[in-house]
């Protein structure tokens, strides 16, 4: 390659001032993006994940009887008020979070195949391998159509030393969403961090032509460093090309959006405050605002895929808040020591109430012609059912929302042995208009859901 | 199969010696004879080997139970065994250790297990260092070096290079999402990834950063921040002390947080007050302390300001504030405020000391609303009486909580610090020459890049600042946009090791470059680039000489930054780290507080940094008769004379409990659940940190303690031992129980006791071998009596954290050689350390396996 000192990069570097005149990609308030402006259009539908870690008391989950005028558990029940806007789905499995040889790490291999159905590579460093999580296959689709192609939020820190599970890698505790096989989408957790990314950080004192300028040399540096890493990339073996490739990828992907945000000069102003910084103290205080965000985020359409991780897989929290000074996983292998399974059930049921809330909020925010909850497909779920003994059979999983009219709500289904949830989320897919063969261990579309 | 069936029935049936009378002995013959033809290999193991496996293993270790990860079964073969060099070790040391079969389980024969450690022990002298790779079978004898994936910079490296490189100390990576870890460590390549989060925090943290450094820090908007710190209760006092904490800092009604200061400035800093002082105290003083250090100091009087309470009756300090303003510098500070003199100026009633001189007020003539009737005027009375009577603890004031506001008074314009190493040419107040323009970007990005730069390298960076200036901006501006540029560079970014062109089809090792050995000695001490002298080293290729080396990694030991080595390689390896976020239970423990919580890291970071300043003996991890304490930790470790805040080192008496590591109350609080200790998490902290032989981990369906019970019931150890009747269990437990026995007189918080609930402590234990100890000191004596095992344990973790990758069997040649060289001096620090720089691994890279 000939360089000289008047070559100018690809995009070429300056356009003459004032030109193209964009906003700069972290300014403040996100638009809403030009397809909603299209009068009429129906609203989008809108994909999200809440997870809870270590199982569910299942005795106290489970409806009894099927179909509709079900009766709510006892953990259920705070989910009352929205009968008619949610499915109880029973007897789904996540087989590939089985050992299959592997030995011990039940936790580690729940978590990484919720949402891929793969069964992930047992190491604790080098060469982690799960699936591409559902999520990250609706956002690779979706791609374009919102500012963010999704959103993944936590409320635990990932601060953890050494092997997570059983010489599995904190990568797959860590993470539900995986966009490759071997890049996992750690989710962010804190709440003010969160925000600045969804609405930007950026000085709104400064006057529009610097922010313009400064947009403009990110461009070109962006430009910049990917030629860079293309000439770089040549000289090197696989292992170090894969890390360069990561690399160009994000790259890459900041650029969309810089693009993107070019493209639609309107504002949003959001309605939830900036967050302070730091994590709140309260857990359920905590988990409210990251549901806030969550809202705020589908509210403006600045992307229509969540994935919320309530908790990591293995979590060790307290609940204080409740009277809980034991650690949750400790708990869960109560060896049915009734003491040790109340107090599970009391956490599995503020996790319960506090997704409660995340659907009131939905509920009570209009959207085109409903609402929020009425446009939404919400899964909640752990990986694990049984988190004493480990099963990945049954799982606990429900299906908020209505998907814009898309889902008959209302009922307790159940499904026959040996049902991957996969099934259920290739039935989401589509849904969203990303028509998927299959995921991890799927084999078809779940029946049942139509409101058709 | 048939056979093995009925092995595992007479095994599970019989008692010990009626097993051991079938147990074969065959074989042993010609195990004995030195030499084995493969003929001869395979016979043995047919005759001797794999029938042991049958009879004595394989009743756990099958395809199917899979214990510890583990089926002997699949080896049918004498080959299929030989080429498995990690198994081959894992049996060895089991069955010399006598760790297996586990001790409920039939004993064989000790000349059968001889037959099989022999046989072992042949196969791996013979076997071949390492699984055959097409590629590296024309050189067998050469260590492979192995390849370190390039790495990127992670958090603690990233601010530590911005720090270094410009001056400029923002933590920016504070906002980066959380690396992930591999085999114990932040700083692996492989798993170290980039995901389009970070990147835009890349973009946004590179913007800050380059502009913080050529204009100074960007103008902050004061911002008020609630420190959120959980309320301490504060035990009723109701006579004075006298003898107590005077600064006031070691008791509950002081208030203690760290907090990060963006910039440097001045920052207002309120405490809100609680509580109640009895009517006629004196003021109370309050003070400010900032690292240890009292700063501040005011008087405040509860009697004058306002308040719904009469002043007459008590002194209510609920709702009042004090603040004080003081400049802070940028970074993290320890702030505390506290009420020192706390029992002094009370009533002379309270027989305090130094009572208070002010009169007794009167007491407030009872004065009732007129349209009462008698009977509700006698009731008021009444209720005022007693309440005049109701005698007010003595130490009930306190601070609440504190709140942060600022910063004011921020300096404007770049730090000297910041000039000085981005102007290589030209005057620091901003007239440059043309002609320094590529002198000054030459001189960043070569420090930036941590290599010479190409030419072209440098022509594309100064076209930017040009095509920023053609666009009206200034040269600072365009400045700031290529050191921006230079920030977000992959050459930035990650560490990355490259094999020359012509060197690329060729499996060989060669040596790494003298700017990649320099990166690898700087990140692996400071976790931050080489700074001038070990860059003007590299430039001048003087690293390779032995000499070079060892002066340039003693200088950087002793140098401050070597605090890094301390954080990040220490942090995780006692896995100190996790103190940020244990909670112990606040009912059980309730003095544990953030005082000691911050004072607990401390102390192991001071005992570790003077291991590595001192370069002390690396035993003293294991039982150091010295510590170092401050006031707060020694009442907690009932260790009499500190006094203050500050941190001293403190030797201890010949009969303390306490020394070396598993004495401080920080690694004894990471190893213990939130409300009782765990002899088991102890157990498996000591083998897998100091003695470097980790328990697989637990099978699935595990029985847990049954909590309820313990201190109530039973004690902790009667139930661990009902645990270990179960031969499964017992494998793995007999080695970590009675470890973690040993520190059983230190409660979960490392508190010293003699009784657990009802039970007095048993600290005694009893290791697979026979060997007996008894109580924490005993423990230390058996692991110092092993050096050579902790050594090793300690090599393998540093030498993992200097690679940023993995160890694989090609190391262990390479670690065998430097704990050899530990041992012959004295174990000192810098030898284990030179010892890793020095060694193959570390000098030297390959080339990956293609795929």
């Amino acid at each position: 390659m000939i360089i000289t000192g008047k070559r100018l990069p690809r995009r070429t570097f300056l356009r003459g001032l004032g030109t193209v005149v964009a906003l700069p990609m972290l300014d403040a308030m996100v638009p809403a993006f030009a397809r909603r402006a299209n009068l009429d259009l129906k609203a989008p539908i809108r994909m999200a994940f809440a997870y809870v870690p270590n199982g569910i008391v299942m005795k106290d989950w489970t409806p009894k009887t099927i179909g509709k005028h079900y009766e709510f558990t006892r953990i259920l029940k705070p989910l009352e008020a929205f009968r008619e806007d949610m499915l109880v789905l029973s007897n789904l499995d996540s087989h590939t979070g089985n050992a299959l040889g592997d030995g011990p790490g039940d936790h580690a291999r729940a978590g990484a195949s919720f949402l891929t159905g793969v069964h992930c590579r047992k190491t604790a460093g080098a060469d982690i391998q799960g699936g591409v999580s559902v999520d990250q296959i609706a956002a690779a689709k979706l791609t374009g159509a919102t500012r963010f192609s999704s959103l993944e939020l936590g409320c635990e820190d990932s601060r953890t030393v050494g092997d997570c599970d059983s010489g599995y890698s904190c990568a797959y505790t860590n993470s539900l969403s995986w966009r490759t096989p071997q890049t996992p989408m750690p989710p962010e957790v804190n709440p003010r961090a969160a925000f600045e990314r969804l609405f930007g950080t950026e000085d709104l004192s400064l006057d529009p032509q610097t922010r313009a300028r400064r947009a403009k040399y990110r461009k070109s540096i962006l430009d910049m460093v990917s030629e860079d890493t293309r000439s770089l990339v040549k000289t090197l073996g696989p292992g170090d090309r894969r890390k360069m490739d990561e690399y160009l990828f994000s790259v890459r992907e900041i650029e969309r959006r810089i693009a993107n945000a070019e493209k639609d000069p309107r504002q949003i102003t959001p309605t939830v405050n900036k967050p302070a910084p730091g994590i709140p103290f309260e857990f359920p205080e905590y988990v409210k605002l990251m549901c806030d965000l969550q809202v705020l985020a589908f509210q403006s359409d600045v992307t229509r895929v969540v994935t919320l991780v309530m908790g990591r897989e293995g979590s060790n929290r307290i609940y204080p808040e409740i009277g809980i000074n034991d650690p949750h996983h400790p708990l869960t292998h109560h060896r049915n020591n009734s003491e040790w399974i109340e107090k599970v059930t009391r956490i599995n049921s503020l996790h319960i109430e506090l997704f409660a809330y995340l659907l009131g909020r939905l509920k009570s925010t209009a959207d085109g012609d409903g609402t929020l909850l009425d446009h939404s497909m919400l899964v909640y779920g752990s990986g694990l059912a049984d988190g004493n003994k480990h099963t990945h059979e049954a799982l606990p999983v429900l299906l908020a929302g209505r998907g814009g009219g898309s889902l008959k709500t209302g009922s307790h289904l159940t499904y026959s042995a040996g049902t991957p949830i996969t099934n259920l989320y290739l039935s989401l897919l589509d849904r969203m208009g990303v028509h998927q063969e299959s995921i991890g261990d799927s084999t078809g579309q779940l029946k049942e859901l139509d409101g058709l | 199969m048939v056979q093995r069936n009925l092995w595992q029935t007479l095994i599970l049936l019989c008692s010990l010696i009626c097993v051991a009378l079938f147990v074969f002995d065959r074989g042993v013959k010609s195990a004995n004879s030195p030499i084995q033809t493969p003929a001869q290999t395979d016979a043995v193991f047919e005759k001797a080997v794999r029938p042991f496996f049958a009879n004595n293993c394989y009743v756990c270790h099958n395809d199917e139970r899979l214990t510890g990860d583990l089926s002997l079964e699949i080896f049918k073969t004498a080959a299929s065994l030989g080429q498995d060099r990690a198994t081959m070790e894992l049996i060895l040391e089991k069955l010399n250790a006598g760790a297996m079969p586990p001790a409920k389980m039939p004993r064989p024969k000790r000349e059968d297990v001889a037959a099989v450690t022999q046989w072992l022990s042949r196969q791996l002298a013979t076997a071949p260092q390492k699984k055959a790779v097409p590629l590296d079978a024309a050189k067998p004898a050469e260590i492979n070096p192995g390849h370190v994936t390039a790495r990127r910079l992670n958090r603690a490296e990233y601010d530590n290079t911005v720090r270094d490189l410009l001056g400029v100390d923002l933590h920016a990576a504070d906002d980066f999402p959380q690396d992930d870890s591999g085999y114990g460590f932040d700083n692996i390549g492989d798993v170290l990834s980039l995901s389009p989060v970070l990147m835009e925090k890349y973009l946004k943290a590179a913007e800050k950063i380059s502009r913080t450094a050529i204009f100074g820090v960007e103008p902050l908007k004061p911002t008020l921040v609630r420190l959120r710190l959980p309320e301490r209760s504060v035990p009723n006092q109701m006579t004075p002390l006298t003898d107590y904490d005077l600064t006031g800092l070691n008791l509950p009604n002081a208030i203690h947080t760290t907090y990060r200061f963006p910039v440097d400035g001045e920052y207002v800093i309120r405490a809100s007050l609680g509580g109640e002082r009895p009517a006629g105290s004196e003021p109370i003083k309050i003070a400010l302390w900032l690292d240890g250090r009292e700063i501040q100091m005011v008087q405040f009087d509860p009697a004058k300001a306002a308040s719904f309470t009469d002043a007459s009756e008590r002194q209510a300090l609920g709702g009042m504030t004090q603040e004080f303003r003081t400049k802070i510098t940028a970074g993290d500070h320890w702030l505390a405020v506290a009420i020192p003199h706390l029992y002094e100026g009370l009533p002379a009633s309270y027989l305090g000391p130094n009572p208070s001189r002010l009169p007794v007020p009167p007491p407030r003539v009872f004065k009732p609303p007129p349209d009462l009737t008698p009977q509700q005027v006698e009731t008021r009375r009444k209720e005022l009486e007693k309440h005049r009577a109701e005698k007010l603890p003595a130490n009930s004031a306190r601070i609440k909580s504190l709140d942060l506001g600022g910063p004011y008074a921020v300096t404007v314009g770049p730090s000297r610090q910041s000039l000085s190493k981005i102007y290589a040419c030209g005057h620091l107040d901003g007239h440059h020459t043309k002609g320094c323009v590529r002198l000054i970007v030459e001189h960043l990005s070569h420090r930036a890049y941590r290599r010479p730069v190409r030419p072209e390298e440098v022509t594309r960076l100064t076209s930017l600042i040009a095509d920023v200036q053609r666009d009206g901006g200034s040269f600072e501006e365009g400045l700031a946009t290529a050191i921006q540029a230079m920030l977000l560079s992959p050459h930035f970014l990650f560490r990355i090791e490259r094999a020359p062109l012509k060197l690329l089809t060729v499996a060989a090792a060669r040596s790494l470059n003298q700017h990649e050995l320099a990166s690898r000695l700087s990140y692996f001490l400071w976790s931050s680039m080489p700074d001038d002298a070990l860059l003007a080293a590299a430039d001048r290729g003087r690293l390779d000489q032995p000499a070079v080396l060892e002066a340039q990694v003693k200088r950087m030991l002793r140098d401050p930054k070597s605090h890094a080595l301390v954080e990040n390689f220490g942090g995780q390896w006692l896995q100190v780290r996790k103190l940020e976020s244990v909670k112990p239970d606040r009912k059980r423990f309730p003095e544990f507080d953030e005082y000691l919580r911050l004072s607990m890291r401390r102390e192991t970071e001071l005992f570790f940094e003077g291991i590595v300043r001192e370069d002390r003996s690396i035993l003293d991890f294991i039982d150091a008769n010295y510590t170092y304490l401050n006031e707060r930790l020694a009442h907690f470790y009932d260790v009499p004379n500190v006094q203050g805040p500050e941190f001293r080192k403190v030797l201890f008496a010949a009969d303390a409990h306490r020394g070396g590591l598993l004495g401080q109350a920080s690694v004894l609080t990471i190893s213990s659940y939130a409300n009782r200790t765990s002899p088991v998490l102890r157990g498996k902290w000591v083998l897998e940190n100091l003695v470097g032989t980790p328990p697989p981990p637990p099978p699935p369906d595990v029985p847990n303690l049954d909590e309820a019970k313990i201190g109530s019931a039973s004690s902790m150890r009667e139930q661990l031992e009902q645990h270990r009747t179960n031969a499964v269990c017992a494998s793995c437990h007999t080695r970590m129980d009675p470890l973690g026995f040993g520190l059983e007189n230190f409660d979960a918080i490392g508190a010293w006791r003699t009784k657990d609930g009802l039970f007095p402590i048993n600290a005694s234990g009893t290791l697979p071998d026979g060997r007996s100890f008894d109580g924490p000191r005993g423990l230390e004596s058996i692991l110092k009596g092993q050096p050579d095992a902790f050594a090793e344990c300690l090599a393998r973790k540093l030498l993992i954290y200097a690679l940023g990758r993995g160890l694989e069997p090609g190391d262990d040649a390479a670690v065998k050689t430097i704990v050899k060289n530990v041992g012959t001096e004295d174990y000192r620090f810098s030898s284990l350390i030179l010892g890793i720089v020095k060694s193959e691994p570390f000098q030297k890279r390959r080339r990956e396996n293609p795929r």
